[in-house]
């Protein structure tokens, strides 16, 4: 069930939050459990399976974790399976078929045995549990000895197929006790709604660009049509994604919880650095905090360093698909942080800003090239377009309409992009209180309105983030 | 006086803010109440209807998808939304 979809919306939403209002304080647990699970088995109704066991199996090695007496071989012992585990099923579910293909080319065998399907949202909850275990290794945290809250942390519907990655420190507490207004729920309805333009309004329709481009042959795109698909593209996977988080933002918020936010305007960053610190910023924590940190981060020697953040950079590429040109997309943003952190930081202050910001979307336009092409001669051909080297027109005319055709969009996604539209309401707020929570809130009726049309309108929506 | 005025205004603040959820309910309802077609001229097709409950039909998945099928051919006013998008859309996708 995707969350732009029409059952979700007009069907499962309706429903849970009756119920979750309806039967009040002690069985709002009992009730987002179980509407998560169902979520959760209405895609996946065999690997909510896998799902469960995973939680009972950590579940159980975190209670042994948290008794005071066991020794520190054993709490090292119960670690190393819950890793080997968690990882286990991971590799397997998500990794297995790209490991025996890169495998067979390389000794050039036959190895192409049935892959299993990849269970929506592993990556996600799997990297939820995995903090879960290691804080409460660490001692940062205590084991939840209940295991319905334990569940709930981990399968609760808004955040559970597509992210922000929830540290259980952050929202221990509100799972037992967390407070529901009437008006956090207005606000978590606005930024669901939010949300749902985003990925409705905007990232589906730039995104008709893309895919048109992308099905062109590539004798066919001339050098504007090339730069015009891939912004598309970039533009939509923002929307898309952002999207997505706003959503489960705001669907937390409608059920009294507060989650982290998970992107801050990615696009206005001056530094490929403060872009990763802006984009999926609960992905880049989770690595700098379990994998970057314990392997000694930056306090170590300068080769060390490189080494870590190479780590990091390869498997954060890894994490978004088994597939090779996502670790080379991240090893591409891997070199360009560790060339801005050896020099080009220093020099960079004297930069103009916005030359600073021309530097920034290049290189991020580009990277995106990587991530979505799956193969290197389709990324170099790409490439070669988009600079001009080979016999491809610069202009067309096809380009040049579908320039005319999509202009307004492109304006809109760009403006939706920054943090304008934010402030300019803000000025709004200050000036006139009243007239702004009431412009803001029809606003908001407008757009659920045009969703609904949009939804209607298509049938087939699936998100991109599903294949993660 | 002013505080009476204060009151309504927040009044109304609020049941602004809910129309949103209160639209996702009247829809929900008059798709519960309103009776289902089984032929749409528009679009010279049949429309998906309720499917039939079978175990291994919800196990490998199809059920699923026919109950999304159906809710989104069945939902109310569908051509009147449909319509909406397309004006919308021509203020975007201008061809000039």
């Amino acid at each position: 069930m995707v969350f732009s979809s029409l059952f979700f919306i007009f069907a499962f939403l309706p429903i849970t939050v009756i119920l979750y209002y309806l039967f009040g304080n002690h069985l709002k647990n009992i009730i987002l459990l179980t509407a998560s699970l169902f979520f959760y088995a209405w895609g996946e109704p065999v690997y909510v399976l896998l799902m469960c066991t995973s939680i009972m199996v950590n579940y159980c090695i975190c209670i042994l974790l948290g008794r005071g007496k066991a020794s520190r071989r054993k709490r090292k012992f119960l670690l190393i399976i819950s890793l080997a585990f968690n990882l286990g099923c991971l590799a397997y579910f998500k990794y297995f078929g790209m490991i025996m293909s890169t495998i067979g080319s390389i000794g050039n065998w036959n190895l192409n045995i049935g892959t299993p399907a990849l269970p929506i949202g592993i990556s996600f909850y799997t990297f939820q549990i995995l903090s879960y275990v290691i804080d409460v290794y660490r001692g940062k945290i205590k084991s939840q000895k209940n295991l319905t809250l334990l569940s709930l942390y981990i399968t609760m519907f808004p955040q559970l197929v597509a992210g922000p990655i929830v540290n259980y420190g952050d929202i221990e507490l509100q799972l037992a006790h967390r407070k529901m207004t009437f008006k956090k729920f207005a606000s978590g309805l606005r930024r669901f709604l939010c949300g749902l333009a985003k990925k409705v309004l905007l990232a589906n329709n730039i995104g008709l660009l893309w895919s048109e481009v992308k099905a062109m042959q590539s004798i066919e795109i001339s050098v504007l049509m090339s730069w015009l698909g891939i912004i598309a593209f970039t533009l939509q996977i923002y929307f898309d994604f952002s999207g997505y988080s706003d959503m489960a933002i705001g669907l937390g918020k409608m059920f009294g919880f507060r989650f982290k936010e998970n992107f801050q305007y990615p696009y206005i960053s001056q530094s490929i650095s403060e872009f990763w610190r802006r984009w999926h910023i609960s992905l880049g924590s989770w690595f700098k905090e379990y994998v970057y940190i314990p392997f000694g981060g930056n306090r170590v020697g300068k080769w060390k360093m490189i080494r870590n953040l190479f780590l990091v950079w390869f498997l954060t590429g890894l994490w978004h698909g088994a597939s090779w040109n996502f670790v080379l997309w991240g090893l591409y943003f891997g070199t360009l942080i560790l060339m801005e952190k050896l020099f080009l930081q220093k020099s960079m202050i004297r930069w103009p800003k916005a030359i600073r910001h021309i530097y920034l979307l290049m290189f991020v336009v580009i990277g995106w090239v990587f991530f979505e092409f799956s193969n290197l001669t389709d990324i170099l051909n790409f490439l070669q377009i988009m600079f001009g080297v080979g016999d491809n027109p610069i202009i067309d005319s096809q380009a040049i309409i579908k320039l005319k055709t999509y202009i307004c969009l492109y304006i809109l996604c760009i403006i939706a992009a920054s943090p304008w539209p934010k402030k300019l309401a803000l000025l709004f707020k200050r000036i006139h209180f009243k007239i702004y929570r009431l412009a803001i809130n029809l606003y908001y009726c407008l757009l659920m309105f045009l969703s609904t049309a949009y939804i209607v309108s298509s049938t087939y929506n699936p998100f991109i983030y599903f294949r993660f | 006086m002013r505080k009476n005025n204060k009151k309504n205004c927040s009044i109304i603040e609020n049941i602004v803010s809910m129309l949103p959820i209160l639209f996702i309910l009247t829809m929900f309802i008059l798709h519960l109440v309103m009776p289902n077609k089984t032929f749409s001229k528009e679009e010279q097709r049949y429309l998906a209807q309720w499917p039939d409950f079978y175990i291994e039909k919800v196990i490998d998945g199809s059920y699923e998808t026919k109950v999304e099928a159906y809710f989104s051919d069945q939902f109310p006013f569908r051509n009147f939304w449909v319509h909406i998008q397309e004006d919308f859309n021509e203020i975007f996708h201008k061809v000039n």
